[in-house]
């Protein structure tokens, strides 16, 4: 049986302390994030865990001015695609940028969001 | 394989019900089998389109729940969820259960019912289709993953929001020729501009409606479909699926399972975009069109707002797409959504589209994506 390189639990585990993980093929070399069972590229089952710096762009961005219930307080807030460093893009909230400096392009840097419920989620703030 | 055809088709009116979504699709179900000319007892499955009815009604099994308020309970029934593709992912698969010569007379639908409850919980229970565990903490919502494809598309192409907005007048100018749309009314490019942003850069005249509905159509084998008075051929019909998480997505102006989807369909067909003659394509988001029609091959990549400015996808352009209003105007009760495309085009195909009709349609596409644009499915339609 093999474990898992990075479970979801592990990756936001090690997200809370501030550090972005990503998952690197020992077979192809693809690195993907978040983590899958298998390689999307040469779909091998070998992957290594790979500390991410957690310095991206914003790819594209939006300010939700209409929120589902459990968000409705927080609007506006803007989500952004940021692409990473290292080449692989996620999903993330925008905190502490003023919502009209934001851009595509606009450097931007991992940290951590911890909700009322204590869960953690992907944020990026200023570099 | 042997040939499939719609032989009947019928639509409720969309918009606010004080009915539950199986009886809206048993509207439609039995307005389906009246066009086509058969008798429930004919009936030898039911293909089911439902996407939150475990939310919005607290009513899962909705296939057999759906077949019971109808009439016909002993029929195999399953229900299918694919977002917002829900009963066109139903269609695709009733047309390979015929064709593989399983089944002679299938029945298709789907019904959604959503304006019973807020806008904010409607809000949340569409978000559901997007990653749980990834995106949805984030308070990411539908009109959000849309203005994210905007936004992409904005930065790579020059679209403007005056394109985007051209969308919108236009399927209003068509919904307004559609007794069964939501809204019936023409809009102005000002009006659009001016409405409240809901997720920047879309605003809310750029969003389709929440919507109750029901839809539903007959499909038959050939030699069942000969004795009909206008059969509608099923040329080709296929399904692309792509990454759920928008990170994963590499060019966010784009939406591979449009292209994958079509191409294969066309390949089915053995036809092209330059020999289609009228399109139902899924605006959920004015943005939403511009893209579908570059996946589609109807324009090249980028000029998709432009041909929306310039006006060559209205009634009497070059290539008509959602003469019924689209989801923007006829309405977008999601689990009915991609029968009522498929209802559309046959009845244009069959030329009864009265004052919405394309003059001498022969062949139509239906284009339908599910939520994230994770799922998307395209069919195409010829008439003898």
């Amino acid at each position: 049986m093999t474990e898992p390189a990075v479970t979801a639990r592990a990756f936001f585990e090690k997200a809370r302390g501030g550090q972005l993980t990503a998952i690197r093929c020992g077979s192809c070399g693809e690195l993907a994030m978040p983590p899958k069972e298998l390689c999307p590229n040469c779909h091998a089952h070998q992957w290594q865990p790979v500390a991410l710096t957690g310095d991206g762009t914003i790819a594209s961005f939006t300010v939700i001015r209409v929120a589902p219930r459990a968000h409705a307080a927080d609007v506006p807030y803007a989500v952004a695609v940021v692409r990473l460093k290292e080449g692989v893009s996620v999903l993330g909230r925008i905190v502490d940028i003023p919502l009209e400096k934001l851009a595509i392009g606009l450097a931007v840097r991992f940290r951590p969001l911890i909700g009322k419920d204590l869960t953690t989620s992907v944020g990026f703030g200023p570099t | 394989m042997r040939r499939v055809a719609v032989i009947g088709v019928g639509v409720t009116k969309f918009g606010l019900h004080d009915r539950t979504s199986a009886e809206l699709f048993a509207e439609a179900a039995r307005d389906a089998l009246t066009d086509a000319g058969v008798s429930a007892g004919a009936v030898q499955a039911l293909y089911y389109g439902n996407v939150v009815g475990g939310e919005t009604e607290h009513q899962l099994h909705t296939g057999p729940q759906a077949a019971s308020v109808l009439g016909i309970p002993s029929v195999p029934t399953t229900r299918f969820e694919t977002a917002c593709a829900s009963s066109h992912a139903a269609f695709r698969h009733a047309v390979m259960e015929i064709a593989a010569g399983v089944s002679d007379v299938i029945l298709v639908g789907g019904a959604e019912r959503v304006l019973n409850v807020s806008t904010a919980e409607s809000t949340e229970y569409f978000a559901y289709a997007s990653d749980a565990v990834w995106e949805q903490p984030l308070g990411l919502t539908f009109p959000g993953v849309f203005a994210l494809i905007a936004r992409a598309h904005m930065q790579k192409h020059g679209t403007t929001e005056a394109q985007m907005a051209a969308v919108a007048v236009k399927n209003h100018r068509h919904g307004a020729l559609n007794p069964k749309a939501q809204f019936q009314k023409p809009i102005t490019i000002e009006q659009v501009l001016k409405s409240a942003y809901v997720a920047d850069p879309l605003k809310l005249f750029d969003c389709c409606p929440f919507s109750d509905g029901g839809a539903a159509v007959v499909l038959a084998s050939e030699e069942v479909a000969r004795k009909h008075r206008k059969p509608v051929w099923v040329l080709g019909s296929a399904a692309a699926s792509d990454w759920m998480l928008l990170g994963d997505k590499r060019d966010l102006s784009r939406v591979p399972a449009t292209e994958r989807a079509a191409a294969a369909a066309y390949r089915q067909a053995g036809i092209g975009p330059s020999d289609v003659d009228v399109v139902e394509l899924h605006d959920c988001f004015t943005i939403a069109e511009i893209v579908a029609t570059e996946g589609l091959g109807l324009f090249e990549p980028g000029a998709g707002g432009r041909a929306a400015e310039k006006g060559l996808t209205g009634l009497g352009g070059e290539i008509p797409v959602n003469p019924s209003g689209g989801l923007k105007a006829k309405g977008h009760p999601i689990g009915a959504t991609g029968a009522a495309q498929v209802a559309e085009i046959v009845t244009q195909l069959r030329g009864e589209a009265g004052p919405r009709q394309v003059d001498g349609a022969r062949k139509g596409l239906t284009h339908t994506l599910g939520g994230n644009t994770a799922t998307v499915l395209v069919s195409l339609f010829g008439r003898d």
